[in-house]
């Protein structure tokens, strides 16, 4: 989708987009001639739609690369959409995770962890820790992780 | 509005996102991670309930047995089997380097990607949503893209094989044709019975339409194999006659036909190859089967 001036027959750029609310997300795109403002509002079906395509909507979505997270977690609530916000995911990372779980990650192994799928991830950071605890890691860092690859023979 | 307002393909990118250049980007990345792959197995029919899972599985083993290196993939994420079959239900793929996916092994040696080692089997497989009561609408987008990301994300490394094991849907095999690109070849799966031929004739008719490459069909419950006296039956009674005539003549190469084989269904459940029981008629007809795949691939390059 673009979004045109027509005043200034100008393609508009994107200027902002706000955190999702309640399934909304608000873009907001700026006229480069005139600084005419307008903002799209999308309904949950919108943005679903463009979710569900794994892409990130923002300023540096171009050169994010990976799809987008789908899980993260935000404002102590879960958000499937913070993943489409380049930005969000870290803001959002201190949260990630079971608070009451007694394996710790390094920043390294969280990382690796947040670069795979986000449908993977729960079921791999289960997998991990249940390895660690067995072992009596307290933390899971990269070397963990390796030995975890190597012990399930992948 | 100005007649000469400029048009949709008169701007370049979408003003700050480029989501079409990142789907661009997505393919890119897939056909990067495949480089190594030298064949795509499509193994497909259009139909349920005729074998596919369970022939994917066993022809990947003994693919393997025969010496070529393979992986598999398993499609149907909604109702996925290969965790089971491949003995990995509940060992999820691990974070390898570079947002990399190194996966679990089969008992037979190869990596196994299915959903059924994420999710429980009395757990549904869901996706989160906003949109609710709407999934018919999104729901099919999603999965495509889960698919992309794995194909994306894999460590599938060298191989020579690398079997996708298509969930059912006669349409659903161009779909997939289209998500895996012009180097996949596919595989039909049928069995002796008019309504199953009919769907797999249909599937086969979508993908010549598409102009994609079928590298043949595999007859499955060609007969039962006893157990108890080790003999092979007929399993489905012939159809002449029926008001809705023959299905139509599959005119593909026949790679093979297996018999139906309790101990191979029971082997499945287990998660143990077949390639641990040479003795059953089944392996044997697998193996034929196998070897008959192998040359069919091999003379497409």
């Amino acid at each position: 989708m673009k979004f045109l001036c027509v005043p200034c027959d100008a393609p508009m750029k994107l200027a902002e987009v706000a955190p999702p609310d309640r399934g909304s997300l608000s873009v907001r795109y700026a006229c480069p001639e005139c600084g005419y403002e307008m903002a799209m509002l999308t309904n949950p079906f919108e943005t679903q739609m463009v979710q569900s395509l794994g892409v990130r909507i923002g300023l540096d979505a171009s050169t994010a690369g990976a799809p987008a997270a789908a899980d993260e977690k935000k404002d102590g609530g879960k958000c499937p959409f913070a993943g489409m916000i380049p930005g969000l995911t870290e803001a959002a990372r201190d949260g990630a995770g079971d608070a009451d779980a007694p394996v710790a990650w390094t920043p390294q192994a969280t990382a690796r962890l947040e670069s795979i799928p986000s449908f993977v991830r729960p079921m791999a950071r289960t997998g991990i820790e249940k390895f660690a605890r067995e072992r009596g890691y307290p933390t899971v860092d990269e070397k963990v992780l390796d030995e975890a690859r190597d012990f399930f023979g992948m | 509005m100005r007649s000469a307002m400029k048009g949709y393909h008169d701007i370049t990118g979408d003003g700050g996102s480029n989501v079409l250049q990142q789907v661009i980007d997505l393919e890119g990345r897939i056909a990067a991670n495949l480089a190594g792959v030298r064949h795509l197995v499509a193994v497909g029919s259009g139909k349920g309930g005729v074998g596919k899972s369970t022939l994917t599985f066993h022809l990947a083993a003994l693919c393997r047995e025969a010496g070529w290196d393979v992986a598999l993939l398993d499609a149907d994420l909604n109702g996925p089997s290969q965790a089971r079959m491949a003995g990995v239900a509940g060992t999820a793929p691990l974070p390898s380097d570079g947002g990399r996916l190194a996966l679990p092994r089969a008992r037979a040696g190869f990596g196994v990607f299915s959903t059924g080692s994420l999710v429980p089997e009395a757990e549904a497989v869901e996706f989160d949503s906003v949109s609710h009561g709407a999934s018919h609408t999104w729901r099919a987008t999603r999965e495509f893209t889960l698919l992309s990301e794995i194909l994306e994300r894999a460590e599938w490394g060298r191989l020579d094989a690398l079997f996708v094991d298509l969930p059912p849907g006669a349409e659903r095999v161009v779909q997939f044709a289209e998500l895996l690109g012009p180097r996949a070849s596919f595989v039909l799966i049928s069995i002796p019975s008019d309504v199953a031929r009919g769907v797999v004739a249909r599937s086969a008719a979508a993908l010549k339409r598409a102009g994609r490459r079928i590298a043949g069909r595999i007859e499955n419950m060609q007969g039962y194999a006893c157990s108890g006296c080790g003999e092979v039956r007929p399993l489905f009674r012939t159809t002449e006659g029926s008001a809705a005539g023959a299905a139509p003549a599959l005119d593909l190469p026949l790679l093979g036909s297996v018999p139906f084989d309790p101990e191979l269904a029971r082997r499945c459940d287990l998660g143990i190859p077949v390639t641990e029981r040479p003795d059953l008629p089944s392996t044997a007809a697998l193996k034929e089967t196998a070897r008959a795949l192998m040359r069919a691939f091999e003379a497409e390059r």
